[in-house]
C-alpha cells in the first residue's frame, strides 16, 4: 500500500486507534475505562471493517490475557486501559515479557492513586509502566506529546513489540488523549511496517527460545507444524521450565540484553535549543508542551533555556541525555506526579548539574507561566 | 519568535450543546486552512454542571495546545464565569447570554451581551442556541467566512434541523454583525 495523507481533526485516543490499524493490529481486548474508553470505542467500529477482532472482556486480567492469546496465535494484538486497570494488567504483562509475547498497552494516565481523578490529567504511572510487574523483565514504554505523535508512535510500537518480542507501552496523560489536533494522518507504507520473525526450516529441529544473533529467536506461526511450550515459568530454549541456575540466567539475562542489544532502534528523544542552554527541562506529554511554550518566551527574553523529551521514556535514553545535558548549570524535571521521573535523572546525573523538581498532583497540568517562574528561580 | 494564537472558549451549563459549537468553530477553520487544538473539560453529568470547550487556533501545530490567555469568550451560563474571568485577555471579545449571565465579568475587553436563548425559544427550540452562540462569536469576532460556517453546521446537522440551524446561524450572526 503506498502512503497516503489526510489533513484533519482528529482526537489522542482516536489517533491512538487509527494508529493501531495502520500499523496491522487486528486484535483488540479490553474493558471500558476512562479517560481511555474513546480508543476501545474507535477499534470496535474499525476492526471489523478491516477483517479484525474486537472483543469487551468481562474484566482488566482478562483483557490483557486475551491480547496476549491473540498474539500467540498469530495476530497484532493491543489492549488499552487507565490507571486502576493498568494496575490489574500486571501480572500478565509479566507473562507477556517473559514468553516474549509482542503485544502493545496503551495507558491513558488520569490522577492516581487508586480510582484517583477518572476524569483529570496525571503523569504518575511512569515507574509503574517500568517496574509494575515483578521480576527483572524488559519492557518499552513510549510517551509522545501530540496527537500527531500519538498516532505514529502507536505504529512505532507496534513494530518494536513484533521486531524484538517485547511488550510495549504507549503512556500519555489524559489531556492528550481527550485533546482534539489537526494533523496530518499518513497511513506508513508497508515497508515501514514490521512483522514478526516466522520460524522457517525443519519442524523437528525447531527450538522456540533459541540463541540467535539479534537475541530475538524466531515465532512459530500456528498451524506450521512446529511444537511450542509457551510458560511464565523460567525455561529454556524448548520452551520447558527450568531450575539450572546456568540455563535460568542465561533465560533471563538474554531477555534484559535484547533491549541493549537493540538500544539505537529503540532510543528516541527530542532536544530542543539545549546546545548553549544554561538551564534544561526534562519533561514529556503535556507537560513538555508547556515546557516548550515557555522555552520559546524565555529565549525571546535572551534567557538561555532548553528542553529535553524523552519519546522513548524505558529504556531511557541514557547516553543522550548526558551529552545533551553536559554543559547545562541545571536542569529542572518537571512532571504531574509527587517526582517519579526525577528520580531516573538524579541517578543519571549523580549531583552535575543540580536536579530541581516541579511538580503538580492536583489534577491541574503545569503551565507554561509556572514553568517560566521556576527556570527564573534556578537561575536567581 | 513567539507565536501568536488565537484562544477561544466557549462555556456554560452541561447539555447546551457547546462542544459540538466548538467542534463546529475547528472544522470551519481547518477548511480556511488554520490549526487547530481542541480541549474540553466536564462534569460527570448529562445536564447542568460547568462544560467548557476551549481552541487555540494557529498557522501550525501550536506549540502548547491549551488556552491561558483567552482573545474569545462565549459564555452561556451564569456558571461558567468565575473559572473564566481572570483569563480574559486585554481586548478580548466576550458574548454573554444577557437573561443567564447575571452578573458578567468586567474589564478591559468587549462585552457583548445578547439575548441567545430567548432567541434560540422564540424559533420554536431553546437546544439551538448553541448555533446562535457560534454564529454570533464568529461574525462578532471575524473568525470565518459565514459561507463556511454555513458549510459545517448543514453537515454537522442531523437532517431534521438543517433549516432549524441555518435560521439560528442567520439570526446569531446578525446579532453578532450589529453588536
Amino acid at each position: 500500500m503506498l502512503a497516503v495523507t489526510k489533513r484533519e481533526n482528529v482526537q489522542g485516543n482516536a489517533a491512538c486507534a487509527l494508529g493501531a490499524i495502520a500499523a496491522g493490529c487486528r486484535f483488540f481486548a479490553g474493558y471500558p475505562i476512562t479517560p481511555s474508553s474513546e480508543i476501545a470505542e474507535r477499534l470496535a467500529g474499525e476492526l471489523p471493517k478491516v477483517g479484525g477482532t474486537f472483543v469487551q472482556m468481562e474484566d482488566e486480567i482478562a483483557s490483557m490475557a486475551a491480547t496476549i492469546g491473540a498474539s500467540l496465535g498469530g495476530v497484532k494484538s493491543m489492549t488499552a486501559t487507565s490507571g486502576p486497570g493498568f494496575s490489574l494488567k500486571q501480572e500478565n504483562l509479566g507473562y507477556a515479557a517473559m514468553t516474549e509475547t509482542p503485544c502493545v498497552i496503551a495507558n491513558v494516565m488520569r490522577g492516581g492513586p487508586s480510582t484517583g481523578m477518572p476524569t483529570r490529567p496525571g503523569q504518575g504511572d511512569i515507574m509503574q509502566a517500568r517496574w509494575g510487574t515483578h521480576g527483572d523483565h524488559p519492557i518499552i514504554v513510549l510517551t509522545p506529546a501530540s496527537v500527531g505523535e500519538i498516532y505514529s508512535e502507536t505504529i512505532r510500537a507496534f513494530n518494536l513489540s513484533e521486531r524484538l518480542r517485547v511488550p510495549v507501552v504507549v503512556l500519555y496523560d489524559e489531556i492528550i488523549g481527550h485533546l482534539l489536533e489537526t494533523i496530518e494522518l499518513t497511513t506508513p507504507d508497508d515497508d515501514q511496517l514490521i512483522d514478526r520473525k516466522w520460524a522457517s526450516g525443519d519442524a523437528k529441529d525447531f527450538l522456540p527460545y533459541a540463541d540467535t544473533d539479534d537475541l530475538v529467536p524466531p515465532m512459530a506461526r500456528p498451524g506450521d507444524g512446529y511444537r511450542v511450550h509457551t510458560t511464565g515459568l523460567t525455561h529454556d530454549d524448548r520452551g520447558f521450565p527450568t531450575q539450572v541456575p546456568e540455563k535460568a540466567e542465561h533465560a533471563v539475562t538474554r531477555l534484559l540484553d535484547k533491549l541493549d542489544h537493540h538500544a539505537e532502534l529503540i532510543e528516541s528523544y527530542e532536544a530542543v535549543m539545549c546546545e548553549d542552554a544554561d538551564v534544561i527541562i526534562t519533561a514529556f506529554g503535556i507537560t513538555a508542551r508547556a515546557a516548550h511554550k515557555a522555552v520559546k518566551n524565555l529565549r525571546s527574553q535572551g534567557v538561555k533555556v532548553g528542553l529535553f523529551r524523552p519519546i522513548t521514556m524505558w529504556p531511557f535514553p541514557e547516553a543522550a541525555y548526558k551529552k545533551v545535558t553536559g554543559n547545562a548549570k541545571a536542569i529542572i524535571v518537571a512532571e504531574m506526579n509527587a517526582g517519579q521521573l526525577v528520580l531516573e535523572i538524579e541517578r543519571i546525573c549523580a549531583g552535575k548539574p543540580e536536579v530541581h523538581r516541579v511538580n503538580r498532583i492536583d489534577g491541574e497540568v503545569i503551565t507554561p507561566d509556572e514553568l517560566q517562574a521556576a527556570v527564573k528561580e534556578v537561575m536567581s | 519568535m513567539v507565536e501568536q494564537n488565537i484562544e477561544i472558549r466557549l462555556a456554560g451549563s452541561g447539555g447546551q450543546g457547546l462542544m459540538l459549537a466548538t467542534s463546529l468553530l475547528s472544522k470551519a477553520l481547518v477548511s480556511e486552512g488554520r490549526s487547530v487544538a481542541q480541549s474540553q473539560s466536564y462534569e460527570p453529568t448529562s445536564r447542568g454542571g460547568l462544560s467548557r470547550s476551549d481552541l487555540v487556533v494557529s498557522d501550525g501545530p501550536a506549540d502548547y495546545p491549551l488556552v491561558s490567555k483567552l482573545n474569545f469568550l462565549v459564555l452561556l451560563d451564569q456558571v461558567a464565569v468565575e473559572e473564566s474571568k481572570d483569563m480574559i485577555g486585554d481586548g478580548a471579545v466576550v458574548v454573554t447570554d444577557s437573561k443567564t449571565v447575571t452578573e458578567p465579568p468586567k474589564g478591559d475587553f468587549q462585552l457583548v451581551a445578547l439575548p441567545m436563548l430567548e432567541t434560540a425559544i422564540s424559533l420554536g427550540n431553546r437546544r439551538i442556541a448553541n448555533t446562535i452562540a457560534l454564529a454570533a462569536l464568529c461574525a462578532a469576532g471575524k473568525l470565518c467566512e459565514r459561507e463556511t460556517l454555513e458549510k459545517v453546521v448543514t453537515a454537522g446537522s442531523p437532517k431534521a434541523y438543517i433549516d432549524l440551524n441555518q435560521d439560528a446561524l442567520a439570526k446569531g450572526w446578525e446579532m453578532g454583525l450589529n453588536r
